[in-house]
């Protein structure tokens, strides 16, 4: 079983200075469990001018109560693939979680792009994939409607973490 | 931010400071010629150490083998 789910959002903010805020996304007061993060592999394509980026991200986890007892999660490591393309100004990260994907495997593609209509912002499309292979079906519809509740949660805790950055930034290019 | 290992930390500031000027820089301008390279290379031998030695290396190839995009970096390993 597959649950999907997604959203559009605008940030009033340029789309050079989102991407670069996206690179610089941590640490921000939103963010406190996110607990590493690095840069594993990057690349440029020396013809397209597009830079791929894996990046590696160590979360503190939290599992509901009835999640304790079959899995003690505590952190989970999560793994971002990246494009970026100068030339058409799209970014795109696909996060996924690298462990207990059995459970639960939440994939988070966001697509960041020049607002169609006001050049200065930046519209995200987010698409979210929640799939649990785990057999027995209550507890199966459990976890992904736990995983969709969580997204949610997460997706503005997120998006506020962002904004930070990117309050940050211009305000430091303005300085 | 800090990294998956604290015996990266410094080599992980220095390219991310090169990297976040470059990219703002040079990148977004048009010019994609690399810079943070060395950097890159010290920082990333660190920490595909610290992947190994945490037995993560086998989980991100599983991950990786679900190409969300066809590109040159999605066929390497990142053994090297």
């Amino acid at each position: 079983m597959v649950k999907f789910f997604s959203l559009t959002g605008t940030y009033q903010h340029s789309w050079p200075t989102v991407t670069q805020a996206v690179w610089q996304k941590y640490p921000n007061p939103f963010a406190s469990h996110v607990l590493s993060s690095d840069v594993i592999d990057r690349t440029v394509d020396p013809v397209t001018g597009v830079m791929t980026t894996t990046r590696l991200f160590l979360k503190s986890g939290h599992m509901p109560k009835w999640g304790r007892s079959l899995l003690n999660v505590r952190d989970a490591f999560i793994m971002e693939q990246s494009i970026v393309d100068p030339r058409s100004r799209r970014m795109i990260t696909v996060t996924r979680n690298l462990s207990h994907t059995k459970l639960m495997l939440v994939e988070e593609t966001q697509t960041y792009s020049q607002h169609p209509e006001h050049a200065n912002w930046t519209e995200v499309h987010t698409d979210v994939r929640i799939i649990s292979n785990t057999g027995w079906a209550p507890i199966k519809s459990r976890i992904e409607g736990f995983g969709v509740t969580k997204f949610k949660d997460n997706a503005i805790r997120s998006s506020k973490g962002l904004l930070h950055v990117l309050e940050r930034l211009t305000q430091g290019a303005r300085s | 931010m800090t990294s998956l290992s604290p015996d990266c930390n410094e080599l992980k500031k220095q390219y991310d400071d090169c990297f976040n000027k470059w990219y703002a820089n040079k990148f977004l301008q048009g010019d994609t010629t690399p810079e943070c390279e060395d950097l890159f290379k010290l920082y990333r031998a660190c920490i595909w150490r610290a992947i190994k030695e945490k037995n993560l290396d086998q989980l991100i190839s599983d991950a990786r083998k679900e190409k969300p995009f066809s590109g040159p970096e999605d066929t390497r390993t990142g053994e090297t």
